[in-house]
């Protein structure tokens, strides 16, 4: 095949970069620059007030961010406990309705969240579960495990049934091949799924804002009346922060488990 | 193994930490009984902590309350102080749902709240009072006709005062001459800079200020409507009101297709000079923005002739508030002369005070004239001239249906 | 009969984690926005018919405006979104492999929260924003007022850029997917047949490419469909999206309006299972139809 030429690669770069890389890049300037308004294209003068702010708040933002980080967190364990028996179900067996009932149970990440949530939110007052963190974890696990779902099942499709049956054959009980050959095997799936999910639950603010009623703090709620504000600089550092969170997460976790492939000489 | 192991662990003891921040710390039990001491009460209210919902547009008010406010009832009354930002109309609503599921126990000790909001609340039995004429600050230092009626409704004690507003006008000197100075000038200069003004779309609070302002100008002064809701008098106004609002739409911004949707949006658009005139119900708002760095140093702001509408803006206690006494303790903090003076500062917030002056002694009225609200801020006496009251609650709930009927979906 | 028996019941037990929180929470969930817009389990006790609020939603002209705006917002980025990635996944799949990390940047936007996608198109494409700056210092405008209003043209346009800067990462993500397991040697057979490059692309590799297409297309258009995060801080007011007008209307009347903001959600959802049954039937129709010749 005729290779193209280098200069459309590098082209191609530029126009992928300037899409989804510069809008971050401008927005680290607004954060130094409050006054930067039109028609300066680069700021007249830059000020730390932004990032004084960060400082003198960062008892309340530290709140936020792990409020945010922890709810998340128990989101994905949650729908992890919600979903593994019966991603093994689908994949491995079947069964009538099947294929109904794979299409209904991943509706809830399709139709629109306010549905289904505004309707549930009376009741949770009367379980007094609204304004608490438990109630903002279910709603979001509710929403957010299709996809998980769909990562693990991939996960035990990939997997096969031929280490589960020679650990039978070997003579091991189900929990423990559970344990010890499923679960371990899983990890790449889990992480998948759970990323996925992680990512949801940390962005979304509406269903946070709905059950949580204030009372659960979250970074996405100390962020959205910056964002309508004449304040810019505040808001687009602390968009900054959502931003680099999560990378440095991932790569905390991919660390971690190289580091423990490694030591099981799996790479 | 023992990653996994590791990991295990983690997921296991996670719900246990995390359950445990959010579980509520001590609280003062019981319902803070009529005839108690406040003595008793600040006593009750020790080492509990207090949730106080408001809004939460205003960084600096968020900064003042964060700091000053949270390290006084610390120091003074080993308090906790947690500022939770929620809009007035959204609190309101989670308090009527609440009281339709029964919720003996919410999670609202004190709100910051007045005007229709207010009305609403105390008619759905959604306060808990009376309980201002408890506080000592209240006793000792605000004339009691002062705060006898919210926007022409009667408090009856259910709402502590706080602070006090008047509506503005804000524009860029370095941009525009001389503003316009009575609502007839106003039109005119809209006509003459298409594009350049535009209101917050009510029920914004202060979209819905400016429109009553329009109303008290077309319709010939405030005096007829403070006797209470009258719908033949709003059946004959109205529609001057609409005119004028139709007639300066197409000069508007966007057209009057479309307003931005808050105060913080209008705010913004002043900020980056895509309109000329700012407005805001608060008369250090300017003065603040330009602190922040928000807006030019150059940004002044006026009043018109007409009359500016003054509203007095207060505190109050859900029914089913966990902390009433601390919520008491608090109320009474914010109406204490320090706090008052130190919320008047324009670094902290310029928010005029709810004090009587006569009823201060005279090296705490002097701190007061002391305060220099900065070059962009109206002095109160400046502002008192063209002071008119606000309109009782029931006519501005029905301009605010009826703007989206006859100006908007026009 | 007891072996089946057993399996039954053992496979419902393995179903019930997910079942369980499916049925009581989500059906249930739905099943009560239903009943409240019918007037049942409201806060307030309901005064009228049972068909009450649908009667008030649906004279209302301003309903449909905002129905057919969303409609319309969705469509346009969904489309838009899917286009857009296919085009720019088929070149980062074709990126050498020293170049293919750099190509990751494209992850960005799925990471950033869409308020904060709204914030960035907000301080790009307002009259006072960035490009605007960029025009004025090409020379292309004299004034602020000289460029085109983009954000608030009553054509939706700031959000439908938002949820495609927010929805071409996701659809890049599913299409690279399949890209990745794609056999290279299939092109570079059509190539050596004399098949020019767009032919390539639009007779070998799109067809293959239709599930992660279908897919994303699906969930990016309902969910810009019903979603409020964005909206809420883009949106302008005539027409406005039906999820800002529910929320209006759940939050900031009085609650007697409560069966309207149900009733409009009970459409939405609606709407959305009929889309999404009619959408897969006529897929499918159309896969037969093309295998079939």
């Amino acid at each position: 095949m005729k290779r193209s030429h280098p200069a459309a690669h590098i082209l191609f770069l530029v126009l992928l970069f300037s899409l989804f890389a510069l809008p971050a890049g401008i927005l680290v300037l607004v954060g130094l620059a409050p006054g930067w308004r039109f028609p300066d294209l680069w700021p007249e003068r830059f000020s730390f007030a932004g990032i004084e702010f960060l400082i003198t708040h960062r008892d309340r933002i530290a709140v936020s961010l792990a409020s945010s980080f922890l709810y998340s967190l128990a989101t994905v364990f949650v729908t992890l406990c919600m979903c593994l028996t019966p991603a093994a179900a689908f994949a491995r067996q079947r069964f009538p309705g099947k294929r109904l009932l794979e299409a209904l149970v991943l509706t809830p990440a399709l139709v629109p969240p306010m549905t289904f949530a505004m309707g549930l939110h009376m009741v949770f007052i009367k379980l007094s579960l609204a304004d608490t963190a438990a109630g903002v974890v279910l709603i979001l696990a509710l929403f957010s495990y299709p996809y998980m779902f769909r990562a693990l099942v991939a996960g035990f499709q990939t997997m096969g049934q031929g280490y589960r049956v020679c650990a039978g054959n070997l003579g091991a009980g189900n929990i423990a091949i559970f344990r010890q050959v499923e679960l371990p095997l899983l990890v790449p799936a889990m992480i998948a799924g759970g990323s996925v999910v992680f990512l949801v639950a940390f962005s979304e603010y509406f269903l946070v804002f709905l059950m949580g009623g204030g009372n659960v703090p979250s970074f996405t709620g100390f962020l959205m009346p910056l964002l309508a504000s004449s304040n810019r600089s505040l808001a687009a550092i602390l968009t900054l922060i959502f931003l680099v969170l999560p990378i440095l997460l991932f790569f905390l976790l991919d660390w971690c488990l190289m580091r423990s492939y490694r030591k099981k000489g799996m790479i | 193994m023992t990653l996994r192991w590791n990991l295990t662990c983690l997921l296991l003891i996670l719900p246990i930490v995390f359950f445990n921040p959010f579980a509520q710390p001590a609280r003062a039990s019981g319902d803070p009984l009529p005839d108690t001491p406040f003595e008793q009460i600040r006593e009750q209210a020790r080492g509990t902590r207090v949730n106080w919902y408001m809004y939460g547009g205003w960084a600096h008010v968020n900064a003042w309350v964060d700091t000053f406010v949270a390290k006084e009832m610390k120091q003074r009354y080993d308090i906790d102080l947690k500022r939770v930002p929620m809009d007035a109309g959204v609190f309101v609503n989670k308090l009527l749902n609440e009281k339709a599921a029964e919720k003996k126990t919410g999670t609202i000790d004190l709100l910051w709240i007045n005007g229709e909001n207010f009305k609403n609340a105390k008619q759905a039995g959604l306060l808990f009072g009376p309980f201002a004429g408890r506080l000592p600050n209240v006793q000792q230092y605000v004339d009691p006709g002062s705060i006898s009626h919210d926007f022409g409704f009667p408090v009856e004690g259910y709402e502590a005062p706080f602070g006090r507003a008047q509506f503005v006008f804000e524009y860029d000197t370095a941009r525009t001459g001389t503003p316009p100075d009575t609502v007839a000038a106003l039109k005119e200069w809209i006509m003459a800079h298409p594009g350049q003004f535009t209101y917050p779309q009510p029920p914004d609070f202060t979209g819905s200020a400016f429109v009553r302002h329009i109303l008290y100008a077309v319709s010939g002064g405030h005096d007829p409507y403070m006797d209470g809701w009258d719908p033949d008098l709003y059946e004959k106004n109205a529609p001057l009101l609409w005119d004028w609002l139709n007639q300066i739409k197409p000069f508007l911004w966007q057209k009057g297709r479309t307003y931005p949707r808050d105060s913080a949006f209008l705010d913004t658009l002043f900020a980056r000079g895509e309109v000329a005139l700012g407005m805001s119900y608060h008369p250090p708002h300017a003065q603040n923005m330009i602190i922040e760095g928000s807006y030019p140093d150059t940004v002044r702001t006026f009043a018109l002739k007409d009359g500016s509408i003054f509203n007095t803006h207060f505190t109050a206690i859900p029914f089913n508030a966990p902390n009433k006494a601390g919520a008491m303790v608090l109320a009474d903090f914010l109406v204490s002369v320090d706090a008052q003076i130190s919320k008047f500062q324009p670094e902290n917030w310029g928010d005029f005070p709810v004090l009587d002056m006569n009823r201060l002694t005279l090296s705490d009225r002097q701190r007061f004239e002391a305060v220099d609200l900065g070059p962009a801020t109206l002095t109160p006496e400046q502002l008192a001239k063209t002071a008119v009251p606000e309109i009782p609650a029931p006519y501005l709930e029905a301009l605010e249906q009826d703007w989206k009927t006859h100006v908007l979906d026009r | 009969m007891s072996w089946t028996g057993n399996r039954t019941a053992i496979l419902l037990l393995k179903l019930s984690p997910l079942m369980l929180p499916f049925l009581v929470l989500f059906c249930g969930g739905v099943f009560l926005t239903v009943c409240q817009s019918l007037g049942l389990f409201t806060p307030l006790p309901h005064t009228g018919g049972l068909v009450d609020a649908y009667a008030v939603i649906l004279s209302d002209p301003s309903f449909f405006a905002s129905a057919g705006f969303s409609f319309g917002v969705a469509l346009a980025s969904a489309a838009g979104s899917v286009a857009a990635a296919t085009f720019l996944a088929y070149r980062v799949w074709q990126l050498p492999k020293k170049m293919a990390g750099a190509a990751l940047v494209y992850k960005i936007p799925l990471i950033l929260p869409h308020i904060a996608v709204a914030f960035v198109v907000l301080v790009f494409w307002s009259r006072s924003g960035i490009l605007a700056s960029l025009a004025h210092a090409l020379g292309l405008i004299q004034s602020m007022q000289e460029f085109p209003n983009v954000l608030y043209s009553g054509w939706g346009v700031g959000m439908i850029l938002a949820y495609t800067l927010k929805g071409t990462p996701f659809a890049m993500l599913l299409i690279l997917a399949l890209l990745v397991r794609f056999d290279v040697r299939q092109i570079q057979t059509a190539a050596m047949l004399g098949a020019s490059k767009p032919r390539i692309f639009f007779a070998i590799v799109l067809p293959r490419l239709a599930p992660a297409l279908h897919t994303s297309f699906i969930i990016l258009f309902l969910y810009s469909f019903g979603a409020f995060d964005i909206p809420y801080i883009l949106s302008e007011s005539r027409p406005g999206m039906l999820s800002l007008h529910v929320f209006d209307l759940y939050f900031k009347h009085d609650l007697a309006r409560r069966p309207e903001a149900m009733a409009i959600l009970t459409l939405m959802f609606g709407f959305a299972v009929l889309f999404i049954i009619a959408y897969s039937r006529t897929v499918t129709r159309l896969e037969n139809g093309v295998r079939k010749l």
